[in-house]
């Protein structure tokens, strides 16, 4: 059996689940952004093979494509670039490449604009540079291969030193003078995080907060692409081995791929179409190799149908690099090396299906839980943000962590503060300080701000991890890194410099917004013999009385996972006691209920007044 | 149960100007009227067991039954009958001279009533949204009290010799009630009454202020849609929108208190039981943002019920809505007679018990193709004008019947019946569709690949002759030289695996011949193109060099491994040999391919 390598190829590309990491509900745009991905590479590939303007105009445009549908664009313009860059250097210059380049640059450049997102950003941030400084050069080089046709050798030679290095710095100079000039923005701080994996800590907290962006452990590596670990770097060595213009540009992609995915974990996302890609050559080439037939009775036949359908202007190639020294292996150890290979891509496909339908299919906004009963809905995300639908007001604004902005916008249809576009900062630090105030505080921001409701995520009662008050930390380093005065990270631990909840924790933590309203009435919950346990954290907590002055319950799930706090107006607080004598509209001195019974004097259903309760006395 | 009329739709129509006939008040004389008003849930249900008396000249075939002014606008359903309930009677709105506040009904009698002769006759009338929570906001702990208004006498034209009236209440905590004497109260019932020689149009405020908990849930919109496809299948889909019209929530809402106090929310509403009919199947509910994990399903031998939890417990004033949707096999709703259908289902379903439904609105879809619709309704309903719906393969569109009507309750849980005509052969136009397309684009795709669209052709005798067509017959030849030279390989295989050199030489005999012909054949056409094509000869000629070389490797090579083969050489030096073959062919390989390349 002879498949063709491009069939093996989409063969084993298939077996990667894990380009549907996205699926169930994640990141839709992610999803989308992987086509598109590939689709350009596709096409940059085909018109770098072919040197066709129609093809790099379809690059151009499903380049445009990706830009509106991911900030990962960059990097397309930046791997282009260098496999253009790259190629120059091995000298394979070729109009092919000046064709596909140029016909790709200048449309993607167009096209990208048109983007209001992007805008004028890929003339005018560093991050977009490199495919102008490529541009320029690819020209350059252009222009000395055509003046190499009139001027000798000698003259050449001469001629291309000085126009080379004068290019290079004119070049380099202009890019320079601009960044200082302030008209091309400095690479940001995204693009250091990139690179150095402690920077985002220290200067973003923000990314550093979320947990895609933390450096990739080898368990996730393997989690997630399994044998293709292994595989993947001897289908570089086999593209190395047999380079071309393309297949640079498979190796570029897979280095730099490998290296970003090993700085985020949310990157392993570009990392597996290349994986697939080069494994299944490695796979594909050793199959060649393995289970190529001894006797060959069949090739003459093949060749005579082949012929049939040959169009005439086809040509055989000569018979090149095959039958070589095929019968250094033996019968055995093909069927050894066969059988073994197999037995890997069987255990990968079972892990891939595993991994499916284990970790990636449960969508994150329903939780599911397993106990003697069977299994068990956590519906309760989606039952807050439907009861913010239907019983708030249209126009209510919702603060809340920024993890649950587009949730709450998608799930809920009321606008929030802030949502998962991370890309202004301080707006998040503002909802990152109201959180770590204390209520009054607070207040003044929320009042500021025109919010009408507060919405935190509280594991506690079921024990779910991913709740607010183990994000909290990260607000505090938000708002701390934007109002350091007013918030100090030192404060919200122990004196042993420990994060904790129960009666240990420091005052400042035991009395911010963010503590009160995770526990509000949850030292009144008895679980396993103790008001108050908090089964994320296994303590029980250190404020049990939360009273709040300036916010209301207004919702909680069943299973106390969301919980909703309305923002009183200031009329409905702190009111003024009016003397009767004073009051402009009188009321009645008492609401009598003279009914026949309650006539007789006898006291029924009369409202008691209890000072205090119980469980309060117990702190 | 009697033919009923929509007092909404025809009080609206009496505003219009739209004739309402008048009618004489006859005399007649109610001996007694016994009264059950039941209020223990969120609708007053009142009914009327009257004994009547002819005391007129002449016989009459007319009953009048009036409703009192304030409460007509709550009116939503009435309903006579006699023979205990056995025969239904037709009533019809009217307007009785001298009193145009109340709202009539004239209800025709089976048979005429001569004089002096009695007969028994059961009224009865549904009111909604006529309870009203006080107070009407209540915090969370509180229990919900409602107050219900009415009369203690029975609203009628006539003269009333006798009568009783007995209030049913959810509870028997009482907060007041109006004490007309004589009066008795026992747990959660209180009995008015008897009242004797009550004169016409006699109206006293009774009043009731007490404990209801029962759901006070409201359907505001109700959007019902059924489908039918003659392939089986009715498929029915209702949007529903509630809100908890009880006493609203005040203050904050607990979880906490919710959860461990039993009385806590006492008026909420967790769940509701939906029925449906026996047949439904594939059940979803959801709403905008996907399937609500909180439902149960039994099927029971006559219905299926759904016990429906919305997301979030509802309380006073809270809203949510849903989406229920089921499919029902045809042959249990639609009736054929040749091509002539009748759709015969409800208008209005279950939703829950005791259930009010501000506004309806039915959507009928029938399928594509039907004509000569009748719609027939089981009580006057607004009909709105027909319009189309598309779906998959529709092609002139589905006629839509719409109707609307307001202010429901269980007792309009009735059937509809819509006749259409559909020719049978109709049913055949949707595959008959796919096929068409199937067969169109297999038909394109034959044609695509059977011609030649490309501009420039690369066929000789279309194209521009000469130079072309020269390099596609060396090609050509050449292709046949390249399949010789694989042959050669598998021969050598051969050669190699079963050491049999005798077959081999005569096989080497043929291609070596069939080599010599292809390579004669480029040179004939070679040098025939000299004087026009100097450069193309130039290239050809290092063609046929290097296949030359080509060849005399190959030559060498099966020297080599039949000497192999008869045991003449030992295993390094072939192996040797054979590498360095395996180069030197490459490197002849990659030469030819080159000018092959630049032809």
């Amino acid at each position: 059996m002879y498949i063709s390598p491009g069939g093996r190829v989409l063969i084993y590309s298939i077996f990667a689940g894990y380009i549907s990491r996205s699926v169930a509900g994640s990141y839709d745009n992610e999803g989308i952004a992987i086509f598109a991905l590939q689709l350009t590479y596709f096409f940059w590939v085909k018109s770098v093979k072919t040197g066709s303007v129609s093809w790099a105009v379809l690059t151009a445009l499903s380049y445009f494509y990706m830009v509106s549908a991911w900030g990962g664009y960059v990097f397309i313009i930046n791997l282009i670039p260098l496999h253009v860059f790259v190629l120059l250097l091995m000298g394979r210059f070729s109009h092919r490449i000046y064709t596909a380049y140029t016909t790709f640059f200048i449309l993607g450049l167009i096209l990208s604009m048109q983007i209001p997102f992007v805008g004028f950003q890929p003339v005018r941030t560093s991050e977009h540079m490199a495919a102008v400084g490529v541009f320029a050069l690819l020209n350059a080089v252009a222009f000395l291969k055509y003046l190499q046709r009139f001027l000798s050798k000698q003259e050449f030679r001469h001629f291309f030193l000085i126009a080379g290095v004068a290019a290079a710095a004119i070049v380099f100079a202009a890019v320079v003078g601009l960044t200082y000039a302030g008209v091309i923005a400095p690479w940001s701080g995204r693009f250091y995080s990139l690179w150095d994996t402690g920077y985002a800590k220290i200067h973003i907290p923000i990314i550093a907060s979320v947990s895609e962006h933390q450096p990739t452990t080898w368990f996730s590596m393997f989690f997630d692409l399994h044998i293709l670990v292994c595989t993947f770097p001897v289908g570089i060595w086999f593209c190395i081995k047999k380079i071309n213009d393309e297949r640079v540009f498979i190796v570029l992609y897979a280095l730099f791929a490998a290296y970003f995915a090993g700085v985020m974990v949310r990157l392993i996302l570009t990392l597996t179409p290349v994986v697939c890609v080069l494994s299944a050559i490695a796979f594909s080439s050793m199959f060649e190799r393995y289970l190529k037939d001894d006797e060959n009775p069949q090739a003459d036949q093949s060749g005579k149908n082949d012929n049939l359908y040959d169009e005439a202007g086809k040509v055989r190639k000569m018979p090149h690099e095959q039958n070589k020294d095929e019968n250094s292996i033996g019968g055995n150890l093909r069927i050894i090396v066969l059988i073994a290979a197999l037995f890997i891509i069987l255990l990968f496909v079972v892990h891939c299906t595993w991994v499916t339908s284990n970790a990636y299919s449960s969508p994150s906004v329903v939780l599911a839980t397993y106990d003697q009963n069977g299994r068990q809905i956590l519906d309760d995300f989606r039952e807050a943000y439907f009861w913010l639908w239907q019983n708030t007001d249209d126009n209510a604004r919702i603060m809340s962590w920024w993890d649950y902005g587009y949730q709450i916008a998608g799930m809920g249809n009321r606008t929030t503060l802030v949502d998962n576009n991370t890309w202004n900062n301080s707006h998040i630090a503002l909802v990152g300080k109201a959180m770590s105030s204390t209520e009054p505080k607070a207040y003044d921001i929320m009042t500021k701000l025109d919010v009408d409701y507060v919405l935190v995520i509280f594991g506690g009662l079921i024990g779910y991890s991913g709740d607010d008050i183990n994000k909290f930390l990260w607000m505090v380093r938000i708002a701390e890194g934007e109002h350091p005065q007013d918030i100090r990270e030192a404060d919200y631990f122990t004196a042993k410099g420990e994060y904790r909840v129960d009666e240990e924790a420091s005052q400042t933590m035991l009395n911010c917004l963010m503590y009160k309203l995770s526990y509000y009435r949850f030292g009144d919950v008895r679980i396993g013999g103790h008001t108050g346990f908090d089964r994320t954290r296994n303590s029980v907590i250190g404020n049990k009385n939360i009273d709040l002055t300036y916010l209301e319950e207004a919702y909680t799930s069943e299973h106390w996972l969301v919980r909703i706090y309305r923002v009183k107006k200031p009329w409905e607080f702190n009111r003024p006691r009016i003397a009767r004598s004073a009051r402009k509209i009188k009321t009645k001195a008492a609401l009598t209920k003279k009914t026949s019974k309650k006539k007789k004097g006898s006291l029924k259903n009369r409202p008691t007044i209890v000072k205090g309760k119980a469980s309060r006395t117990t702190v | 149960m009697g033919r009923l009329l929509r007092p909404g739709l025809l009080l609206l129509a009496a505003v219009v100007g739209l004739a309402v006939a008048q009618v004489r008040v006859e005399e007649l004389t109610i001996l007694s009227v016994d009264r059950t008003v039941d209020v223990s849930s969120q609708v007053v249900l009142i009914s009327n067991k009257i004994k009547l008396e002819n005391t007129n000249a002449a016989s009459t075939k007319v009953f009048l039954f009036t409703v009192e002014p304030v409460l007509k606008a709550h009116l939503s359903f009435i309903g006579a009958s006699t023979n205990n309930g056995k025969t239904g009677l037709k009533t019809s709105i009217v307007q009785i001279p001298g009193n145009t506040e109340a709202l009539a009904y004239k209800i025709e009698l089976a048979t005429e009533l001569a004089k002096g002769k009695t007969v028994d006759l059961e009224v009865e009338q549904v009111f909604t949204q006529h309870l009203v929570p006080f107070p009407s906001e209540i915090t969370q702990k509180e229990k919900q009290l409602v107050k219900f208004v009415g009369n203690h006498y029975v609203y009628s034209p006539y003269t009333v010799k006798k009568q009783s009236t007995k209030v049913t209440l959810s509870s028997r905590n009482i907060e007041s009630f109006s004490k007309l004497k004589p009066y008795s109260q026992s747990d959660n019932i209180i009995s008015f009454g008897p009242y004797e020689n009550i004169v016409p149009y006699s109206q006293s405020e009774l009043i009731a202020h007490y404990e209801n908990n029962s759901p006070f849930l409201t359907i505001t919109k109700l959007d019902r849609l059924i489908e039918v496809s003659h392939w089986g299948n009715v498929a029915v889909e209702e949007k529903i929108e509630i809100v908890h019209t009880g006493a609203k929530l005040k203050g904050s809402f607990s979880r906490f208190d919710y959860q461990r106090e039993a009385n806590s929310g006492i008026n909420s509403i967790k769940a509701f039981k939906t029925i449906l009919p026996a047949s439904a199947k594939d059940v979803y509910y959801r709403d905008d943002i996907g399937n609500i994990s909180t439902s149960n399903m039994w099927s029971k031998h006559d219905s299926v019920e759904l016990t429906l939890r919305p997301r979030f417990p509802l309380f006073g004033g809270w809203k949510t809505r849903y989406v229920l949707g089921y499919n029902v096999p045809s042959y249990e709703y639609l009736f054929a007679e040749g091509s002539n259908y009748a759709l015969k289902m409800r208008l209005l379903d279950h939703v829950f018990d005791s259930m009010v439904v501000e506004d309806l609105s039915v959507k009928i879809i029938l399928p594509e193709g039907a004509s000569n619709i009748k719609f027939r309704p089981p009580y006057p309903v607004k009909e709105l004008a027909r319009s189309l719906h598309y779906t998959y393969l529709d092609v002139i569109g589905r006629p839509v019947i719409t109707v609307l009507s307001s202010n429901l309750v269980e007792n309009h849980i009735q059937d509809f019946t819509v006749e259409y005509t559909f020719p049978k052969v109709y049913m055949l136009r949707e595959p008959l569709l796919i096929v068409a397309a199937f067969l169109i684009l297999f038909l394109t795709v034959i044609i695509y690949v059977r011609l030649d669209f490309s501009i420039s052709s690369s066929k000789p005798g279309k194209g521009p002759t000469g130079n072309e067509v020269v390099v596609e017959n060396v090609l050509r030849k050449h292709g046949k030289r390249a399949q010789i030279y694989e042959n050669f390989d598998s021969q050598l295989v051969k050669l190699k695996n079963n050491k049999d050199s005798g077959s081999f030489q005569s096989a080497l005999k043929n291609m070596q011949t069939e080599h010599k012909t292809e390579t004669q054949a480029i040179n004939d056409i070679a040098s025939k193109h000299r004087s026009e094509a100097p450069e193309l000869f130039e290239t050809i000629t290092e063609l046929q060099r290097q296949d030359r070389g080509f060849w005399e490797i190959y030559i060498t090579y099966s020297q080599t491994v039949e000497k192999f083969a008869t045991g003449k050489m030992p295993r390094q030096q072939f192996s040797e040999q054979e590498a360095q073959f395996i180069r030197k062919r490459d490197e002849f390989a990659e030469k030819i391919n080159q000018i092959i390349k630049n032809l």
